[in-house]
């Protein structure tokens, strides 16, 4: 960490967890942290939208209801290209996913606030969540047809075991890419933006000249704050998308 | 005239209620097929979720094997044997996601590798890639059906 005097760039110091509301059942700590209050935030404000918009006591539809019909015909739309009609019974566990993920990533764009999906071990709980889900739904609806999923049709015996197990690792490796893919990619862009943010603070302490170039940085993080919306957007998407196409697995296996 | 203003209110609040009516007999009916509802990230934003999913899928692999490798190893005792092995595993596992997740349909599931799609009823042919499976098996039939045509042409009026 710097040492100097000036501000120090302490780029990780966000993606701190402290108590808001400590909390001690029977010695142990189940204090309410900032991390779940800011996912409290995200699922109070999803559930809040939700309802206004599922009003609907006037006959002419609102703004908000406009807006959750969209939502809705724009997950429905996701759930039915990656995995059919029958994948509609997935539908809530995926609209869920899909707006907590968004609500966590957009808010963590709020100043001084904190981004849940920044976490590893949100993200990897949200991923073994769907991971378990494929793998009791499979094994339940079809028992031990689902394990054709690894067993390619039409491989010569003799590379067979070596097929297995290539897919069996790539199965497995399905949480791993799911939730890091998430994870590292809101705390790089958060990272990111907070060492252009400081490269501005820095240039505008330093002399008098050098203060003018603190325009360049700051209109990096203008740009990276774009692009960070559009990744906070782009991952939602990506991660409910690949939900579907798992689940897909899952009712479908073998790819009959 | 308050008369007449009566007169229409009631019209219109007969009509009103027809209308909610109507709504209401329409609640139950299925919501319409989706068309473009889906690929809202299009253009730039798609092909950006494909490279970090590409480069996430690849990577994950290879820690997903080469982690399975060292506890078999550690279970066992066998130092570096199933670390290795498992490795080259992760690397092939991490090449067929990538290659399933940018398969041209999604890659959604086994059924649109090109792997087990290329099942075609010749049993040398089994494991030849998509492409070249079809033109031997275009080839095939040609030569078959007799006709005295180079590959290529089959494949021309095939396609």
């Amino acid at each position: 960490m710097a040492t100097e005097s000036g501000p120090a760039i302490d780029p990780v110091h966000q993606f701190s967890i402290h108590p808001v509301v400590p909390i001690s059942i029977a010695g142990q700590d189940f204090s309410l942290t900032n991390s779940g209050l800011f996912m409290l935030l995200a699922v109070a404000l999803t559930c809040l939208i939700a309802a206004i918009a599922a009003r609907g006591d006037s006959g002419v539809p609102s703004r908000m209801q406009a807006m959750g019909e969209m939502a809705y015909e724009f997950v429905a739309g996701m759930v039915r290209s990656a995995a059919g009609e029958a994948g509609m019974r997935f539908f809530p566990l995926v609209f869920s996913i899909f707006f907590f993920i968004l609500l966590c990533n957009l808010l963590g764009f709020i100043p001084y606030s904190f981004t849940a999906t920044a976490q590893i071990i949100i993200t990897a709980s949200l991923a073994l969540l769907v991971f378990l889900t494929v793998l009791i739904v499979g094994i339940k609806d079809h028992g031990v047809q689902f394990f054709k999923t690894f067993v390619p049709p039409g491989v010569p015996i003799y590379i067979l075991p070596l097929v297995v197990a290539i897919e069996i690792v790539s199965f497995l490796s399905r949480p791993v890419s799911h939730s890091v893919r998430l994870f590292a990619n809101m705390l790089a862009g958060h990272i990111t933006l907070y060492v252009f943010g400081s490269f501005v603070i820095m240039l505008l302490g330093a002399g008098a000249a050098i203060k003018a170039l603190a325009i360049l940085p700051f209109a990096m993080t203008v740009g990276l704050e774009a692009l960070e919306l559009l990744v906070a957007f782009l991952q939602a998407y990506v991660f409910a998308m690949l939900t579907c196409m798992y689940l897909n697995d899952a009712l479908h296996p073998g790819g009959h | 005239m308050p008369y007449q203003g009566d007169d229409e209110d009631a019209k219109l609040r007969a009509r009103l209620s027809k209308l909610s009516g109507d709504l209401k007999g329409r609640g139950a009916a299925p919501p319409p097929p989706p068309e473009g509802a889906q690929p809202r990230a299009d253009g730039t934003g798609s092909a950006m979720a494909m490279g970090m999913r590409a480069g996430s899928e690849f990577v994950a692999a290879i820690i997903v094997g080469t982690g399975i490798g060292w506890v078999i190893d550690r279970a066992l005792g066998t130092k570096p044997a199933f670390l290795i092995v498992f490795f080259m595993i992760g690397v092939a596992a991490g090449v067929w996601n990538v290659i399933r997740a940018t398969s041209p349909k999604g890659g959604s599931s086994d059924r649109n590798s090109p792997l087990s799609r290329a099942e075609p009823p010749d049993k040398d042919l089994r494991r030849s890639p998509p492409g070249a499976g079809q033109d031997v098996l275009h080839s095939k039939r040609g030569a078959s059906d007799g006709a005295a045509q180079a590959p290529g042409g089959v494949d021309d009026d095939e396609d």
